[in-house]
């Protein structure tokens, strides 16, 4: 049987046909882009190019399945291309490029624009956001995907017509002072931020000095005399307890330490009333009535280590930093390691942190974690697994195919309603209660920075034009283009630099060139000061030769149309979501007893429909 | 980002339409002659009828990229002498501290609006350096008499 019998059934002959004759780019080729390219090339298109900017490490090998040993160190998109080689059946041309997907060089926005369809594979904020603005700036689809351990989502994205990435506002990581870190925390992060950036590091990391012991910033913080003594006495014991790690022996490590930061650290702290006015009162650790209890642990076979996600007790805890400690200070001993550095992927460093970090937590009645879930936290990074990476660029593949039921190529529509109606965003998460849910997409959200109330396009000048016409040129070629009124715009380059506006025209005289921020692939935006017109985007880019139309031929609406517009749409579509509300959103639970997947839909509906349906 | 961009410069917009009288805020200019929207010096009058009367202290704003689920940093010189503000300048105020009460909607109007009621009603609860912060509770004529001092160092700045 031919190796595509099953794809032209499944997608139909004329969307198969599509699929082969189409060219799309898939970027990253980390944990989902290994999966991904796998699927897409399986899926049949005719041309992938793939970017990626990272060389293959060590770590990735547990799960990038494409990456070998002997790849160490080369380029991840080279490495990725050759490896899926030996299964391109239908003759797939694979283009990798190695290079980081913002560099405007190397990846302007015609590069952009020879492609179907984006299929992202990212693992950060600042990548994902650029992508999604170029998608938005071409109309382009993509198809967004990430995953958290245990959890992921894909997120298909038609520019204008359903939510962008900057749609949903992304959650981002909150810094603590050192004194809260140091004398009162009260949340496990808090804890967990204290044993890996003070204490594993004042003990056994390069240099003595953490950014959690620094001078300066605690006296910018704290006042009080007490808690600035106590401090700095806390540190300089460590430090003395560092110094002797070589000459003592394990189990005389561990008490000390254990009597010093567990014990008498909190009793010190204890005396500083003004602390504890408002506060819940620290109990320290008493090591004494936990001693025989750990010595028959010790003695036990035990293999409490091991049991990631489970949350340990404070004896299981003082057994594992008694383990992890006894481990670390001999690889010091040893001399093979002048110092150790915290890794979260070394498990000695890993465990020691887990364990002071919980046992700190018990003393100042904070909840405890496990082991997996500090590691996340701890790590600064989201634990990647294999299975969730694989689900989600199973999605992702077959979600994207919808698109080339349609023929928007042929036709260069960017009318997507059509297909915003039959695309879903899917989300899994296959712990502690194990399902897949679907959601239709929903219209952009109205207060979107990058994809409500803007127009984007494409400023063509020549490098002679930029070095010979003004800003005062800009400003009025805008005015007479897009019609101002009195010519009340304001000009932001950058991330947030301001050029011009009616109270700030010290550059009207200045040339583009002479301005920083009008280069190559730079972005300037351009905002109606009366709050009439829309916001616009341009994309700079520099011709050889000069065009009549300098800037894009574009009409910027009204803001009050376009607000009045939504209102009615949103009125329309709630309508719909009722009549329509079975298909909507479907739940996918995995039954207890047999491990098929048993799929409900929700709200109860009468119809029962298959994966295959809800998902093509 | 974009986020960002788009709201400072609708603060500034809205500053220049309508702001309190006696303040002064402006973005500071970058070294390539454009105004960094992200940077900011302002300046605070101290209300008639208070100790900090007859002066305009000058405070710095720094929006960070996250801004506005962010709250800014502000600043007085270092060293200002007032009970909630630390050593370095930062000013404890908890419409400014994104645990506490920072909104997105908080304006800038309303950030130095807050300050100036600040300097006069300092909050006993939050020391942030101990010079002023002890005066106030336990002496209040030094307390005073150094308040009227910084004031006049500040006579004629902004
Ligand atoms: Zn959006």
């Amino acid at each position: 049987m031919a190796r595509d019998t099953y794809l032209k059934k499944v997608l139909g002959d004329e969307c198969f046909g599509r699929v082969q004759r189409t060219r799309v780019v898939m970027v990253g080729a980390g944990g989902i882009g290994c999966e991904l390219l796998k699927d897409l090339l399986l899926t049949g298109y005719g041309e992938i190019h793939i970017v990626d900017l990272d060389t293959v490490t060590l770590s990735n090998l547990n799960r990038q399945f494409l990456f070998r040993k002997k790849d160490i160190d080369k380029s991840k998109s080279l490495t990725i291309a050759k490896a899926v080689q030996s299964f391109n059946y239908f003759g797939a041309k694979l283009v990798p490029h190695h290079g980081n997907i913002m560099d405007t060089n190397q990846f302007p926005l015609t590069w952009w624009s020879q492609f179907s369809y984006v299929y992202n594979a990212l693992d950060n904020l600042e990548a994902r956001r650029y992508v999604n603005k170029m998608c938005l700036f071409l109309k382009k689809p993509l198809m967004e995907s990430g995953t958290t351990g245990f959890e992921g989502q894909i997120q298909p994205i038609y520019p204008y017509y359903s939510e962008c990435f900057d749609c949903q506002a992304k959650v981002t990581p909150k810094t603590f002072p050192v004194c809260t870190i140091r004398s009162t925390p009260s949340l496990p992060v808090h804890c967990i931020t204290w044993a890996k950036e003070f204490l594993f590091h004042q003990l056994f990391d390069e240099s003595e000095i953490s950014s959690m012991n620094n001078e300066e910033q605690i006296r910018n913080e704290t006042d009080d005399v007490q808690e600035k003594e106590n401090l700095a006495k806390e540190a300089n014991e460590l430090i003395d307890l560092r110094n002797q790690i070589k000459g003592l022996d394990g189990s005389a490590f561990i008490e000390s330490l254990v009597v010093k930061i567990f014990q008498a650290d909190i009793e010190r702290l204890l005396l500083i009333d003004t602390l504890w006015k408002s506060r819940r009162k620290p109990i320290p650790l008493n090591f004494n009535a936990l001693s025989t209890e750990l010595q028959q642990l010790l003695h036990a076979k035990n293999n409490i280590i091991s049991t990631d996600t489970k949350v340990w007790s404070v004896l299981e805890n003082l057994f594992v930093l008694y383990k992890s400690g006894v481990a670390l200070q001999s690889r010091l001993k040893s001399g093979k390691e002048s110092f150790v550095s915290f890794d979260k992927d070394d498990d000695d460093t890993l465990n020691f942190v887990v364990a002071a970090a919980n046992l700190r937590s018990s003393i100042f009645g904070i909840p405890l974690m496990s082991k997996f879930d500090i590691k996340e936290i701890a790590g600064n990074i989201i634990p990647a697994i294999a299975t969730t990476n694989a689900i989600i660029s199973g999605f992702s593949s077959l979600n994207g195919t919808k698109f080339f039921k349609h023929d928007y190529e042929q036709t260069g529509s960017v009318d997507f309603s059509p297909i915003v109606k039959e695309s879903s965003t899917v989300f899994i998460s296959i712990k502690p209660n194990k399902y897949i849910t679907a959601a239709s997409l929903v219209s952009p959200n109205e207060s979107c920075p990058s994809s409500s109330l803007l127009s984007r396009g494409i400023m063509n000048l020549t490098n002679q034009e930029l070095q010979e016409n003004t800003l005062r040129w800009l400003v009025d070629e805008l005015v007479k283009k897009y019609g101002y009124e009195d010519g009340d715009l304001s000009i932001i380059v950058g991330k947030s630099r301001l050029v011009y506006d009616v109270d700030f025209d010290d550059n009207i005289d200045s040339s583009l060139s002479e301005l920083s921020g009008f280069e190559d692939g730079d972005l300037v935006l351009i905002q109606d000061e009366n709050d009439e017109l829309e916001n616009l985007e341009l994309y700079i880019t520099v011709v050889n030769e000069p065009t009549t139309e300098k800037l894009p031929n574009i009409q910027l609406r009204e803001k009050k149309a376009i607000k009045e517009k939504n209102e009615d749409e949103q009125g329309d579509s709630t309508i719909e979501n009722n009549t329509n509300q079975d298909g909507t959103t479907m739940v996918i639970i995995e039954d207890e007893e047999d491990t098929d997947l048993v799929m409900i839909a929700e709200p109860a509906s009468k119809k029962r429909r298959i994966a295959g349906e809800e998902y093509m | 980002m974009s986020l960002c961009k788009t709201r400072l410069q609708e603060e500034r917009k809205q500053w220049r339409k309508d702001h309190p009288f006696g303040f002064f805020a402006k973005p500071c200019k970058a070294p390539d002659g454009s105004l960094d929207l992200t940077q900011w010096t302002a300046g605070i009058p101290g209300k008639a009828g208070t100790l900090w009367e007859d002066a305009v202290y000058p405070i710095t704003i720094s929006f960070p990229e996250e801004y506005p689920s962010k709250p800014p940093k502000v600043k007085f010189p270092a060293n200002f002498y007032h009970p909630n503000v630390y050593p370095s300048g930062t000013i404890c105020l908890s419409i400014l501290n994104e645990e506490q009460d920072w909104r997105p909607a908080i304006t800038l109007k309303q950030i130095v609006l807050g300050i100036q009621e600040l300097l006069d009603t300092p909050n006993p609860d939050s020391p942030a350096q101990e010079p002023a912060w002890k005066a106030f509770s336990k002496d209040r004529t030094m307390y005073d008499k150094k308040v009227k001092e910084q004031a006049k160092r500040y006579v004629n700045a902004g």
